[in-house]
């Protein structure tokens, strides 16, 4: 495909898709003239708007259209940029402890109500990350390998501290927090929109200005100092930005499982490895992508599947797929 | 003659094991200097040193007047050093223009100037690669990556330069294109410091040259060419044979 109609799908794609996302839904789907009408009737301020027809598309849909692209183009964006950094192709947002840092803190939230779930999460899930980054500190620097190992290790203190919360939980809280941890989009609100909007904006934009420079990084921190460029800042800037980004995703919809690993590499496959086009083509594609989950789950199944559990099913299939075709890629 | 690199009483050690021994060097502006010396005889460790990977060591090392440890990086950088590391591996699959953009990155805020886009393409037309630009560098040869990784380098247009060797991986032909260029770049004005394990290769093209020995630092330019076959002969520890190049000499192991 000419890379020009590609670069035209990065736009055109989401559009439609917030449209067409607009008109599904459980309580009846709308037709284009219906929503043009609409939309018509709202802008030019006569005629009478259907009251149940306003609350569901204003108050329902919007924001978990806006919710769902969001998040998804964040899990996206910091998949890319970890991979990266860490030179890593099976790194996610996950990989350094903030799914599990965050779970342990909605859950904590959801026990001892001190603060609310979504702050809770979004300082557990920080909070893990810098756990990380310090335990991987060896002899006054940090490695690749040792920060994955020391996310690994954070990610298993984290799960056995939520597992340990669950035990002492009563089942309501039990249920809750459970279903928290697989992912709700179906609680999306304009409330929960705010709150994630503006962390989010401003990390997409970082990464979007710093987008060359992660080229650099890609190649090794060696082969940055030799054409003059200090690793060592830009890597912790970009790592903080990512778990920003990572955190409020999580804190506002719950833990997607291997979203950020898999959209990464599909962009990948499209646009090649250059992370110039590569970070806007992440924030498209995954906030397409993840809304077409979204709306299949919404308005396809007969009960709603939690998108947490929907990502990791689809995901499995599709991740051994790419590894298989990019498996020459990575091994030589 | 100018020296632009000194280095005083350089000492470095990987735990008790000592690499460098109160190492001294000075080397020209402007000039192709070339450091041979055994595996393992502490030239990568010096390379790492003066290229800013490693910065744990005791002595001095000046870069024109500056200590290495207070060169900055980006464009803040007084005097921009460029090296190419002797062992590189890549993950991602991009583009040779993508990796020899990144070689401007320390003259950019944010995004590639049409400047930058020009000179990656005169790097390449100056090393007949052009042909290459829109393939992937993982497909590349051993050879080819070497010369691509090289213009990454050289496309910051660096004060000075510093290869490790910079002809690994690399045939006859590509031996003598890298190393003719490299001379040309001396002869332009840039400071040249190079690693290499050919001894007659050196003596070709190297303007001036430097032998590790015992974790010092010899030089070799005025030896007489006794008193050289001796040193290669300890350093190598092998009999070698002298025969003459167009009026060069050239030392072959002895069989």
């Amino acid at each position: 495909m000419n890379y020009y109609v590609k670069v035209t799908l990065l736009w055109l794609v989401p559009l439609i898709l917030l449209i067409g996302s607009l008109m599904l839904g459980t309580t009846g789907n709308l037709t284009i003239t219906e929503l043009l009408d609409y939309v018509n009737k709202l802008i030019t301020n006569n005629g009478v708007i259907n009251a149940p027809q306003e609350t569901i598309l204003w108050k329902v849909r919007l924001p978990r259209i806006v919710l769902t692209f969001l998040v998804g183009s964040s899990l996206a964006v910091a998949g890319a940029v970890l991979q990266a950094i860490f030179r890593n192709p099976i790194v996610d947002p996950f990989t350094l402890g903030i799914s599990s840092g965050s779970a342990f803190g909605a859950a904590l939230a959801m026990l001892f109500p001190i603060m609310s779930v979504n702050l809770s999460a979004f300082i557990f899930g920080v909070c893990a990350v810098a756990f990380t980054y310090l335990v991987s500190f060896v002899g006054a620097r940090t490695t690749i390998v040792s920060m994955v190992l020391s996310g690994v290790i954070v990610s298993g203190a984290f799960t056995a501290l939520l597992t340990l919360l669950q035990y002492m939980s009563d089942p309501y809280k039990l249920q809750a927090i459970i279903q928290w941890t697989m992912g709700n989009l179906h609680t999306a609100s304009w409330q929960k929109v705010q709150s994630a909007f503006g962390p989010i904006i401003l990390g997409l934009v970082v990464v979007l200005l710093l987008r060359f420079k992660l080229n650099v990084l890609a190649l090794g921190d060696n082969e940055a100092l030799a054409v003059g460029i200090n690793p060592k800042y830009l890597k912790l800037a970009l790592i903080a930005v990512s778990t920003m980004i990572t955190a409020s995703a999580v804190a506002a919809v719950g833990v997607i499982s291997l979203f950020g690993l898999i959209v990464p590499h599909m962009t990948r496959m499209a646009f090649g490895p250059n992370n110039n086009i590569g970070i806007w083509a992440n924030i498209s594609i995954g906030g397409s992508f993840l809304l077409i989950i979204d709306d299949f789950s919404r308005a396809v199944m007969p009960f709603e599947i939690p998108v947490g559990v929907f990502t990791m099913i689809i995901g499995t299939p599709i991740f051994i797929i790419l590894m298989r075709k990019s498996l020459s890629i990575w091994s030589s | 003659m100018k020296s632009i690199i000194n280095i005083k009483n350089l000492s470095f050690s990987y735990g008790k094991e000592l690499a460098l021994n109160k190492l001294n060097a000075q080397f020209d502006a402007g000039k192709l200097s070339i450091i041979l010396g055994r595996n393992g005889s502490g030239k990568s460790t010096l390379f790492n040193i003066m290229a800013g990977i490693q910065k744990k060591y005791d002595g001095q090392v000046y870069f024109d007047g500056c200590e290495r440890r207070n060169i900055g990086t980006g464009k803040k950088r007084t005097i921009r050093i460029g090296f190419l590391n002797q062992f590189h591996h890549t993950t991602f699959p991009f583009t040779v223009r993508e990796v020899i953009m990144t070689g401007r990155a320390s003259f950019q805020n944010f995004a590639p100037s049409a400047a930058d886009k020009e000179a990656v393409i005169l790097i390449l037309e100056r090393f007949n690669l052009l042909h290459l630009i829109d393939k992937s560098y993982i497909s590349l040869s051993g050879g080819e990556r070497q010369l691509v990784l090289l213009c990454r380098v050289l496309v910051q247009k660096p004060d000075i330069l510093m290869l490790d060797e910079p002809t690994n991986h690399l045939d006859l032909h590509y031996q003598i294109a890298v190393l003719k260029c490299i001379k040309e770049l001396a002869n332009e004005g840039t400071t040249v410091l190079c690693v290499m394990h050919d001894p007659n290769l050196a003596f070709m093209y190297g303007d001036n040259l430097y032998i590790m020995q015992n974790k010092q630092l010899v030089d070799i330019k005025d030896l007489e060419y006794r008193q050289l076959h001796v040193l290669l002969e300890e350093t190598y520890q092998i009999p070698l044979v002298q025969l003459d190049n167009q009026g060069r000499n050239l030392f072959v192991p002895k069989i």
